[in-house]
């Protein structure tokens, strides 16, 4: 019984991290930093999304606080938008990664309006990568319950 | 400065294309690793990287403190050093560490992709311009060839 519970989960968990690719909000990194996870490194993947998770978000924070005063200081701006696009596309968050390209361009063109447009799309990439996230390492969480169960 | 126009690509459409998987390589020999980045994450994940091939791996957050410890005698068969860091920037990091007369493989992992950041990393002195996120079809080769650098037992 456990068995083809066990089988659910990670067929789930396969079709999920394939919609992800299929809405293009994953790329292949992601997929090569799965490569990494075996036995001796069972919650490489968990731990990746929880460390970028926390960093993103010290981020974002940062650059919303940046946004909001009268004069936006683009220096401070690039800096951060430069280490997100960094930290997106090493855990292979493609769209997150655009989102990026598109506020460095606004930076670079010292356009308030669109540095904040293009600022709210990454806020929203992030939401939903953030929530996909989560639902991917719940499954995940309960395969390793189950299997632990077996054994 | 601006972003390169070649970034603005769209998603994969689903197919997966793998010439290279992170796990298809056993290193022979004890290889040893520096990871400089300012990055939290990005620091942890390439140590997490070169960790799982069984490089032993130091990291540390500026380009001064790299330089230091290099300084201090520690040897290193590989060293990623991103270009963006605090208190000591990772050109002149790079430049410093040269200088020493160290001679190991020097990446240079970078979120910046343009032609004018390439040029000015290299001269610096890294052998190759890695432009975020570091993949297997880059790092598998360079692995390779320093684990054949040691005589086979």
């Amino acid at each position: 019984m456990n068995q083809m519970a066990i089988a659910a989960l990670k067929n789930q968990y396969k079709s999920f991290v394939q919609s992800m690719f299929d809405e293009g909000v994953l790329d292949n990194q992601f997929s090569q930093l799965q490569d990494l996870q075996d036995s001796s490194n069972p919650n490489f993947v968990d731990e990746v999304i929880t460390l970028f998770c926390n960093d993103a978000e010290r981020i974002i924070t940062e650059m919303n606080r940046y946004l909001n005063y009268q004069n936006v200081d683009f220096s401070k701006l690039d800096s951060n938008v430069h280490q997100l696009k960094g930290s997106s596309s090493s855990i292979g968050a493609h769209r997150m990664k655009l989102a990026c390209v598109n506020l460095q361009q606004a930076s670079y063109d010292r356009n308030k309006e669109e540095c904040v447009e293009a600022f709210n799309s990454i806020r929203h990439e992030y939401c939903l990568l953030r929530s996909k996230f989560q639902f991917l390492m719940q499954i995940q969480r309960r395969i390793v319950a189950l299997e632990n169960n077996q054994q | 400065m601006a972003p390169a126009a070649d970034e603005a690509k769209s998603g994969n459409g689903g197919q997966i294309q793998r010439p290279f998987t992170f796990n298809e390589i056993v290193l022979r020999n004890r290889l040893t690793a520096l990871v400089v980045d300012g990055d939290n994450f990005c620091r942890l994940l390439q140590q997490g990287i070169l960790q799982a091939y069984g490089l032993q791996t130091q990291t540390v957050d500026n380009g001064d403190a790299a330089v230091e410890l290099i300084a201090s005698g520690a040897k290193f068969d590989l060293i990623l050093i991103d270009m963006l860091l605090p208190i000591l920037d990772g050109l002149e990091a790079t430049r410093r560490i040269r200088a020493m007369g160290v001679n190991c493989k020097m990446l240079g992992v970078t979120a910046f992709s343009g032609e004018r950041e390439r040029q000015a990393f290299l001269a610096a002195g890294v052998d190759l311009f890695v432009e975020k996120p570091l993949g297997p079809e880059v790092l598998i080769p360079i692995l390779r060839e320093l684990d054949g650098q040691y005589p086979s037992i």
